[in-house]
């Protein structure tokens, strides 16, 4: 029971007392139940991998994005982590493709250019296979750091370049927006 | 239980629980202080793109006795560090400038000095023109934190550097003159005295016309980091990183 507690305890978020919890529930549910916990957290290990192509986690390679034939393979969108994929997605209105860095530019946690997955994404734009790129970072002082920097890194390859747009969010009230925001919501204003 | 609203500059953040944030920030009053930002990361409303490092804002935060957490209820930006274009270079200095006050600035110790420095150097810290404002801070904190030995004169026998260069060593505090200098040690150039003395005697905007490239005063930085990494007894990542991108 310590070491099932011990090891809860290494997961984020989860303190003492919640490893604890967590531990005398595996310990009440049936069998089987912690028997496919057990099972989910190996296969994980054993059967996810990075895609060769994009780098999003996957258990088959290519993953699901790269080798589907109704997707446009020569639009990608570059996120920072996997879980950035959700949130485009969730759009529905994204046909293109991913290329995960796992990461970004930040010099306190001594993450440099040579940390960013990046080798794959620059060999397609410099082979022409890519038509446009979009820099979907986080517009943080890190996310526009990896944005600039990623496209002085594409752009000789002549790949069209293009970031999100940031600016007010959707439902939100102008009264609470900050400057920052709102600023680059007029620089990004769109004719009606 | 005390209220305030401070100037303040956000000097880091830390995820806990699903949203809060646990915040760093260097006051006006109170010198650096620690505080959570209770859903910080889905509140637009309170705190919005103002907890990014280097922001300065005016802070709305509780003080509770015996508590060593402030509690941060608003943040409004007076002027954010994304309303001019970031690069890798103004990025790794941004975080630079946090990562030394962070690490040298003792808690609930107010410091108008070093407040007024950094808003100085936040100002003129541009993609196109960011070794100046990274010396003058490098030299300036090192001085203003009690660490910056003479500029003018050897440390062992008192004599002035005048248009002679000097040495220093990462084992020992201070600046020699060539006859005492030990074996490996690393040497600025009088150029770098002349202008180190300049910088300790204008304000920063004096010097923004220079042109300024990344070797000029690059042997001063490294100094200056050089003291400051002694007397913190670690090193500065950020400051690899500037040395890696040429400063």
């Amino acid at each position: 029971m310590a070491r099932l507690i011990e090891e809860l305890r290494k997961l984020p978020g989860v303190g003492a007392k919640s490893a604890q919890r967590l531990a005398f529930h595996i310990l009440r549910s049936p069998e089987e139940d912690a028997g496919a916990l057990a099972d989910a957290i190996r296969d994980v290990r054993q059967r996810l991998r990075l895609c060769s192509i994009c780098n999003n986690i996957t258990d088959f390679d290519p993953c699901a994005y790269c080798s589907s034939p109704t997707r446009n393979q020569r639009l990608v969108c570059v996120v920072e982590e996997p879980t950035s994929i959700a949130s485009v997605e969730k759009t529905r209105s994204w046909n293109g493709v991913f290329h995960v860095l796992h990461g970004t530019l930040s010099p306190l946690h001594g993450i440099g250019p040579e940390h960013l997955r990046t080798g794959g994404l620059v060999a397609r734009a410099q082979r022409g296979e890519l038509d446009e790129v979009i820099l979907a970072t986080s517009p943080t002082v890190e996310g526009e750091a990896t944005a600039n920097w990623l496209a002085d890194l594409l752009r000789p390859s002549g790949v069209r370049l293009s970031r999100i747009a940031t600016g007010v969010p959707a439902g939100s009230d102008i009264e609470y927006a900050d400057e920052v925001t709102m600023a680059r919501a007029l620089e990004g204003r769109r004719q009606m | 239980m005390n209220a305030y609203q401070a100037e303040a500059v956000i000097l880091r953040t830390w995820p806990v629980q699903e949203a809060d944030q646990i915040v760093s920030l260097f006051t006006r009053p109170h010198g650096r202080i620690r505080g959570v930002a209770k859903a910080a990361a889905k509140s637009r409303r309170r705190f919005g793109g103002a907890l990014e490092p280097m922001t300065w804002v005016s802070a709305s935060y509780v003080e509770k006795p015996k508590q060593d957490l402030v509690r941060l209820d608003s943040c409004e930006v007076l002027s954010s560090p994304l309303s001019d274009p970031v690069d890798y270079l103004r990025a790794a200095a941004l975080a630079f400038y946090a990562e030394v006050l962070e690490e040298a600035l003792p808690d609930h110790d107010p410091n108008e000095p070093a407040f007024r420095l950094l808003l100085a150097v936040l100002h003129h810290s541009r993609t196109s023109h960011i070794w100046m404002p990274v010396s003058y801070f490098a030299l300036w904190i090192t001085r203003l934190l009690g660490w910056m030995p003479s500029v003018t004169d050897c440390a062992v026998c008192g004599e002035a550097f005048g248009r002679e260069p000097a040495w220093f060593h990462a084992e020992e505090d201070g600046l020699v003159c060539g006859r005492h200098k030990r074996p490996g040690s690393r040497m600025l150039s009088a150029e770098s005295l002349l202008l180190a003395r300049r910088i300790f005697q204008s304000p920063i905007a004096a010097l923004t016309e220079e042109s300024w490239p990344a070797h000029r005063s690059a042997d001063l930085r490294r100094f200056a980091v050089q003291a400051l990494e002694r007397h913190l007894e670690r090193r500065l990542r950020s400051a690899a990183a500037l040395a890696k991108l040429g400063g």
